[in-house]
């Protein structure tokens, strides 16, 4: 017996040409969210995207801010419409029309290819090479896109999404013992270990007026003041002359969290 | 207009772009004004001095073999672009796999030379170049031979309605944008307020805008409010403490009473 896994039957092309425009529709959906959001706020983080900008052309010589918001303006203007044709196009994806579909896309990558290439050539010219490797890695990920979209539309590919109802109930059983080991582990971490995010650390003597401290991974701001505050009442003749946080090259790879060294002397 | 012909065209633009601007980059050393760049001689010197081989000489001829290399890579390009826009497509092609295959060997000798000196996100970085270039030789080719559909696009009712929603969303997101300038630009000089998080300890958010003269702007304000503090010692925040990553940063500043040393 066979159970469809989707009600009508869609087939697997029709499912990742879906995935394609609802992809590219939520990226830039996002993208204009934090922009118009601009700085954190309570549930959003994004990335300052005008200083940012007013960074970089700063660093060119440029330190009016008129320059960042043209620029940012410019930026928004193009990923605004990019979302906008990759949502019409999704809208009539879903409508079945998909000459017109095609034609929205289409619209949607050229807009797409026009500012990731934009983006390039102002990370050549700001230096940003890092930059210039993602911005050219959306460029690419954009016309592969494109071609596997239209590829798609002409295979004569008609698998159906149907799965046998032994294998169906054999993944169903697997899944849930792993889902429930995981989330056990999960649980059980957050209720034994949560209070490394907040709790002081004990600070290690390991020289003479040298004090190390190894930071848990949750750690934070809070733990690092906590520490200091209780390092100050338990050492009341001690003064904190330096701090030294071991540079990642003497840390054991992804082993160590964050470490450092509280120099002291002894007060007069 | 047919689709291939724009998509083929993007392609040509960007690479041209691409090693134009990094053979300028090569011609223009250092920090210039609208022009900011990469220091590759500087980068070629660490790395031959890494090696032992501290004369620059050999960074020098390695960044000019490099640089020559790069040169007529991008002339390659251009005549690919340039016979693009005379409608000779066939030779078009013929230069721009002459192109993509100097990049490549380009990239490969890049990456040869960050095996040597051990940078591997160099390698990963032209890698993943040399990769992208490879597939826009594929996708150049077979888009020529697959698909010469014409773009079609009537200005319908719903092309209007699109048109009118990107203008508004763009108005708004315009709007916003110049607003969050406005309220948060005063970030590039204004002084940071410090708060005392443990007895005679300060914390100083930063901002992303902030630069070395908001430092400067904050330790002085901080040393004028406070002339009954000395600061003993300021200890930069690392990015494990910053919760928001690379948008901020955190400083600490020790400091004690005058009083109190006085008294001692």
């Amino acid at each position: 017996m066979k159970i469809p896994f989707i009600q009508n039957n869609v087939p697997t092309n029709q499912l990742v040409r879906y995935s394609i425009l609802f992809y590219w529709s939520i990226f830039w959906l996002f993208n204009i969210a934090d922009k118009i959001i601009g700085g954190s706020l309570f549930l959003w983080v994004g990335r300052d995207r005008f200083a940012q900008f007013q960074k970089f052309f700063a660093s060119a010589g440029l330190e009016s801010p008129a320059i960042a918001n043209f620029a940012l303006i410019v930026a928004a203007g193009l990923e605004v419409f990019a979302f906008v044709f990759f949502t019409g196009a999704l809208i009539y994806f879903l409508k079945k029309k998909l000459e017109t579909t095609r034609t929205w896309f289409f619209i949607g990558i050229v807009l797409t290819l026009i500012t990731f290439t934009i983006f390039s050539i102002g990370d050549h010219i700001f230096g940003d090479r890092f930059e210039l490797l993602e911005h050219t890695l959306f460029w690419f990920l954009t016309l592969f896109s494109w071609l596997a979209f239209i590829r798609l539309e002409n295979s004569s590919e008609t698998e159906k999404m149907v799965i046998n109802k032994k294998q169906l109930v054999l993944v169903s059983v697997i899944s849930l013992m792993l889902v429930t080991t995981t989330c056990f582990s999960i649980f059980s971490y957050n209720y034994n270990f949560f209070s490394r995010r907040t709790d002081a650390l004990t600070a290690e003597p390991v020289g003479e007026n040298i004090y190390k401290v190894s930071f848990p991974f949750l750690g934070g701001s809070v733990v690092f003041e906590k520490t200091i505050d209780q390092f100050k009442t338990e050492n009341p003749t001690k003064k904190i002359n330096h701090i030294y946080t071991v540079p990642n090259p003497l840390r054991l790879k992804k082993a160590d969290g964050l470490i450092f060294y509280i120099m002291t002397e002894d007060k007069l | 207009m047919k689709e291939k012909y724009i998509l083929r065209f993007s392609i040509l633009f960007y690479w041209t772009f691409f090693w134009g601007l990094s053979v300028l980059d090569k011609i223009i050393p250092d920090v210039h004004h609208l022009w900011v760049g990469k220091d590759f001689f500087a980068l070629f010197v660490k790395f031959f001095g890494s090696l032992g081989l501290k004369d620059p000489i050999f960074a020098t001829i390695a960044l000019a073999f490099i640089s020559s290399l790069e040169g007529l890579n991008f002339v390659f390009y251009l005549l690919a672009s340039i016979n693009f826009l005379k409608g000779k497509e066939s030779l078009s092609q013929k230069w721009f796999f002459r192109a993509i295959f100097t990049s490549i060997t380009l990239f490969s000798l890049f990456s040869i030379g960050d095996q040597v000196f051990g940078d591997r996100f160099q390698l990963l970085e032209h890698g993943l170049f040399w990769l992208i270039l490879i597939a826009s030789w594929v996708l150049f080719k077979y888009i020529s031979s697959s698909d010469g559909k014409t773009l079609e696009f009537k200005v319908d009712k719903g092309l209007k309605i699109a048109i009118v929603i990107g203008l508004l969303i763009t108005s708004a997101a315009s709007i916003s944008i110049i607003d969050f300038s406005n309220k948060t630009f005063s970030n590039v000089s204004a002084p940071v307020n410090g708060i005392e998080v443990i007895e005679d300890v300060y914390k100083f958010d930063f901002p992303f805008l902030a630069d070395k003269l908001v430092w400067e702007t904050t330790i002085n304000t901080f040393k004028e409010n406070h002339p009954e503090l000395k600061i003993n010692y300021i200890y930069t925040g690392p990015s494990e403490l910053n919760s928001k990553k690379k948008t901020h940063m955190l400083l600490y500043v020790f400091t004690e009473k005058v009083k109190s040393i006085k008294d001692n």
